[in-house]
C-alpha cells in the first residue's frame, strides 16, 4: 500500500523526466539528421546533389564479393559494332588484363 | 600520376587492357552534372541496348579512345559481377585470377595503384604523353580541385589524359 501511494506520487514527476529525455533525444536526432545532411551536400557539392548521389548513385555503388585472388567473374560484353558479342575471359592470354570499367558521364 | 589512357601507352607492350562501358553515372535524367553540361557530355540512362551502344560510339569517336572496347548491355551483368559502378579497375593474371582488384569509383578509383602494379612487375615506363585524345574538362575532374568536394564525386569519362586540354 505504502510502495503504491508512493508511485502514484511520483508519476507525476516520471512523467516530466520522460517528456524532457524525449524532446533532447528528438533535438539530438534532429541536430545529427542536419549534420549528416550538411556533410553530404559538402561531398556531393549542392543540395540538389545530395539529392542525387541518395537517390541515383548510392543505391548502385557495392564494394562486391571479389578479391584478389579471386576467380574473375565471365560475363558476355557487347562489342562496339553493337551486334557482335564476346566473353570477357576470352581476353585473358598470355599477359596480365587490365579491366577499366566506365561510363562516358 | 597518369591516367589509364597513358598507362595504356606506356604499357600496351605487356600487358592487355579491355574497357567494359557500363551504365551512365550522371545522365541527364539523373543525377546530372554541370560539368558534363559545360562540356556537352549530355546523355539520358540508355533503355535500349543500341542507345547505350550509341553514347559508346560517340564517346569512343570524340576521343579516339584508343584501349580495347566491350559495352555491358542492359542486364548489366558485368557491372553486377565485378561491382563496377561507376568506375573501377581490376587487373586479371594469365590464369584468371584476380591480382588487383580497386576501390569504388569515384573515392577510390586510382589508376595510378594500377601503374605501380604494371611497374612492379614490368618496371617503370612513360612514354611522352599524347595529347591527341583531350577530353572535356569533365575528364581532369579529379585532378582539378577547383570546386572543392564537387569533383569528389565526379566520375571520370574513360578517356582522361592526365595532360587534358581543353
Amino acid at each position: 500500500m505504502l510502495i503504491f501511494a508512493s508511485i502514484l506520487t511520483v508519476r507525476p514527476e516520471g512523467a516530466g523526466s520522460l517528456k524532457r529525455v524525449l524532446k533532447w533525444l528528438a533535438g539530438v536526432l534532429a541536430v545529427l539528421l542536419l549534420a549528416a545532411f550538411g556533410a553530404l551536400c559538402y561531398i556531393a557539392g549542392s543540395p540538389k546533389d545530395a539529392y542525387g548521389m541518395v537517390r541515383y548513385a548510392l543505391p548502385h555503388m557495392h564494394r562486391g564479393t571479389l578479391q584478389v585472388g579471386s576467380d574473375a567473374p565471365d560475363v558476355r560484353l557487347v562489342a562496339l559494332d553493337g551486334t557482335n558479342h564476346f566473353h570477357l575471359r576470352e581476353r585473358i592470354a598470355a599477359r596480365p588484363l587490365v579491366l577499366v570499367f566506365g561510363s562516358f558521364t | 600520376m597518369g591516367d589509364v589512357v597513358q598507362i595504356y601507352n606506356d604499357y600496351k607492350d605487356h600487358a592487355d587492357f579491355l574497357t567494359v562501358y557500363v551504365r551512365e553515372a550522371h545522365p541527364t535524367d539523373e543525377w546530372q552534372m554541370k560539368s558534363n553540361v559545360k562540356d556537352d557530355v549530355c546523355y539520358a540512362q540508355p533503355k535500349t541496348l543500341e542507345q547505350r551502344v550509341a553514347i559508346a560510339k560517340d564517346f569512343t569517336a570524340r576521343y579516339k579512345f584508343p584501349l580495347p572496347f566491350g559495352i555491358d548491355d542492359l542486364s548489366n551483368a558485368a557491372d553486377n559481377a565485378y561491382a563496377a559502378w561507376p568506375e573501377r579497375l581490376y587487373i586479371i593474371d594469365e590464369t584468371g585470377h584476380i591480382v588487383y582488384r580497386g576501390g569504388m569509383g569515384p573515392f577510390h578509383y586510382k589508376p595510378a595503384e594500377v601503374r605501380e602494379w604494371l611497374a612492379a612487375k614490368y618496371g617503370a615506363v612513360k612514354h611522352e604523353a599524347q595529347t591527341t585524345a583531350a577530353p572535356a574538362s569533365a575528364a581532369s575532374a579529379r585532378t582539378s580541385t577547383s570546386s572543392g568536394a564537387t569533383s569528389a564525386m565526379t566520375t571520370t569519362p574513360l578517356s582522361a589524359p592526365a595532360n587534358s586540354k581543353k
